[in-house]
């Protein structure tokens, strides 16, 4: 289990960079072509925002193995340590069940659904299917961290756990 | 419908209180409200098509751009010049480097668009410089870290940008201009009480420096300062999409750090690549559930609802404005900026806007709101910084921060109340 986790993180992080360095690239060549070349390029703009929405979702998963997401935790940590691992374990099992319902389940049925329909999109004309492919490949992604979180929490049990610091942006 | 609301907070609520993400909170109670009326495989594709939805736009691109632009500009020696600048300008004042530092973080915040950002690259060299001089270093956070929030209302800045989105559409041009006269505000009125501070403490003030040195220092700030013009002027003139003058902020502060200052590696870049997407995709997250939040949202007329029982209240805008700023301001000490936009814009502007507020004036009105809240325990994000930059704890900066929040409530209540203080300078530019 941590080596397929880990093994997805770094495959994870090295994904992260390529898209975001696409985006820089993506936009950088619309503005090129605009006021360059003189001869705006139409497909920049799909690919910028479909790029986005990977970025989106596969970088939140990402985010969430390193507890970026913003949450409020001023309750739990007033809470004892027996009780805040009880409370610990229940949050991530929420996640888990936000990845199974509305990406991994939810986001199959819609990438089954539009692929079916052969609906696509106006410029390049790629099905849109394949664009919510992020939602159930970041599902997959989320519920692995989730469950690596919840065995971590019981395998320590009741030992004194490292503070969860919320790191700077 | 009634009981849509209830299962919406109530989920919402308790998931919250739990420590879930906020996002994910908002996206399971979503789910569970439409559960109510829809069966669950329509329910689970619709929230999940309205979350794509949420982020697939080409107007949302900019706020990568200007993550990543700000990450780049945090570590390539920008903020140090942007200080020596700030230093020639008003270092001999009463206050001295307190002021400098008030100044170097507006001049960060113009160029960047995060309040974190700059609470560590200022705050970095900032409260140590300071701490040096004999200034007493609680007081130096919390100069610092109020200071940082001027950023959020002085353009680029992301958080106008989602509530341009939040507000259905509120042109983010005219939001980056409306920001310029309260951000400055801020940080007067933020001087004017470190000035007495530091008056009352005797702290001293920076010697005067020659000509040739005033004009080396300004002069090695003017490529940072150069790019207020770029970007802030591309997009008012209409030259440049929002989208495009973030990629060129970052295409050109990353020629600037790596090439020209040369204070970032390309060995370094992978690194700062990752943190900006991940920093992109927890606002990404928290944009796309909250899409389909509103999509229930005005599916239930909830909007409409609770406008009504506002309004029931009182119908003097001059109590609900008083009302609302009450509420976002415990809300601000709960929760981070971009959730409360998300989530407040949709239900609060429908109150104020027949009222007669225009949602130019309503957004800057909560955005500095929301400021306080960056400052304040137990949820500031900018404080925690602050702090750990200053190597002091929450209880001892708080003494030196209080005399900090009246001045940014003093300046909150002008904005409110006036609204020609954000309205008037975007109406000279035409918006």
């Amino acid at each position: 289990m941590a080596q397929v986790v880990s093994a997805l993180d770094a495959v994870l992080q090295y994904l992260l960079i390529a898209l975001m360095a696409l985006l820089v690239l993506d936009v950088s060549w619309q503005v090129v072509t605009r006021f360059v070349l003189e001869d705006p390029s139409s497909y920049t703009e799909e690919i910028a925002r479909f790029t986005l929405i990977w970025l989106a979702l596969l970088g939140a998963a990402s985010a969430y193995r390193r507890k970026l997401h913003l949450g409020i935790d001023v309750v739990v940590q007033r809470l004892g340590e027996s009780k805040r691992l009880i409370v610990d374990v229940m949050t991530h099992c929420l996640v888990a069940l936000f990845a199974v319902l509305i990406l991994i389940y939810g986001g199959t049925k819609l990438v089954m659904l539009t692929l079916q329909l052969e609906q696509v999109s106006g410029v390049m004309g790629v099905k849109i299917g394949w664009i919510y492919m992020a939602l159930p490949l970041s599902g997959i992604c989320f519920l692995l961290f989730s469950l690596a979180f919840i065995l971590e929490k019981l395998a320590l049990g009741s030992s004194p756990d490292m503070p969860d610091v919320r790191p700077a942006e | 419908m009634e009981i849509a609301i209830l299962v919406l907070l109530t989920t919402f609520l308790v998931l919250l209180l739990l420590g879930t993400p906020i996002a994910v909170s908002i996206a399971l109670a979503t789910l569970l409200t439409m559960l109510l009326s829809v069966d669950s495989g329509p329910a689970t594709t619709t929230v999940a098509a309205r979350m794509v939805a949420g982020v697939n736009s080409f107007a949302l691109l900019a706020i990568p751009f200007f993550i990543l632009s700000g990450y780049l500009m945090g570590q390539g020696g920008i903020a140090r010049r942007l200080i020596d600048f700030a230093r020639v300008l008003v270092g001999r004042l009463p206050g001295g480097l307190a002021l400098v530092n008030v100044l170097s973080c507006t001049l960060f915040g113009s160029i960047s668009g995060s309040a974190v950002a700059a609470t560590s690259a200022i705050g970095g060299f900032m409260i140590p410089a300071m701490n040096k001089q004999g200034y007493d270093k609680n007081f130096n956070t919390a100069v610092t870290v109020t200071a940082s929030t001027v950023g959020m209302l002085i353009p680029p800045s992301n958080i106008l940008i989602i509530y341009s989105l939040a507000s259905g559409g509120v042109s983010i041009a005219a939001l980056f201009i409306a920001g310029y006269i309260p951000g400055l505000l801020v940080a007067l009125a933020l001087m004017i009480v470190a000035a007495i501070y530091a008056k009352r403490h005797d702290y001293p003030v920076d010697d005067k420096v020659t000509f040739k040195v005033a004009l080396k220092k300004t002069f090695g700030a003017m490529p940072s300062l150069l790019l207020v013009f770029l970007v802030i002027g591309g997009i008012v003139s209409g030259w440049f999409t929002p989208t495009e003058a973030g990629v060129i902020a970052v295409i050109y502060s990353l020629v600037l750090s790596m090439f020209v200052y040369g204070e970032i590696h390309f060995s370094q870049l992978p690194h700062i690549l990752v943190k900006s997407a991940e920093t992109t995709a927890i606002v990404m997250l928290l944009i796309a559930a909250s899409a389909a939040m509103s999509w229930v949202l005005s599916f239930e007329n909830i909007p409409q609802h609770l406008s009504q029982a506002m309004v029931t209240l009182s119908d003097n805008p001059i109590l609900i404005l008083l009302l609302i700023n009450l509420i976002l301001l415990v809300v601000g000490t709960f929760m981070d900026m971009t959730p409360a936009v998300l989530i407040f814009t949709p239900i609060l502007l429908p109150v104020v806007e027949p009222m007669g507020i225009s949602p130019l004036h309503f957004g800057i009105m909560m955005i500095l709101n929301l400021s306080i809240g960056l400052c304040t325990p137990p949820v500031g994000n900018v404080l925690f910084v602050g702090c750990s930059v200053g190597k002091t704890s929450i209880a001892e900066v708080i003494r030196p921060l209080l005399p900090m929040y009246v001045a940014m409530f003093v300046v909150l209540l002008l904005v409110t109340y006036l609204p020609f203080i954000s309205e008037w300078l975007p109406g000279v530019f035409g918006f």
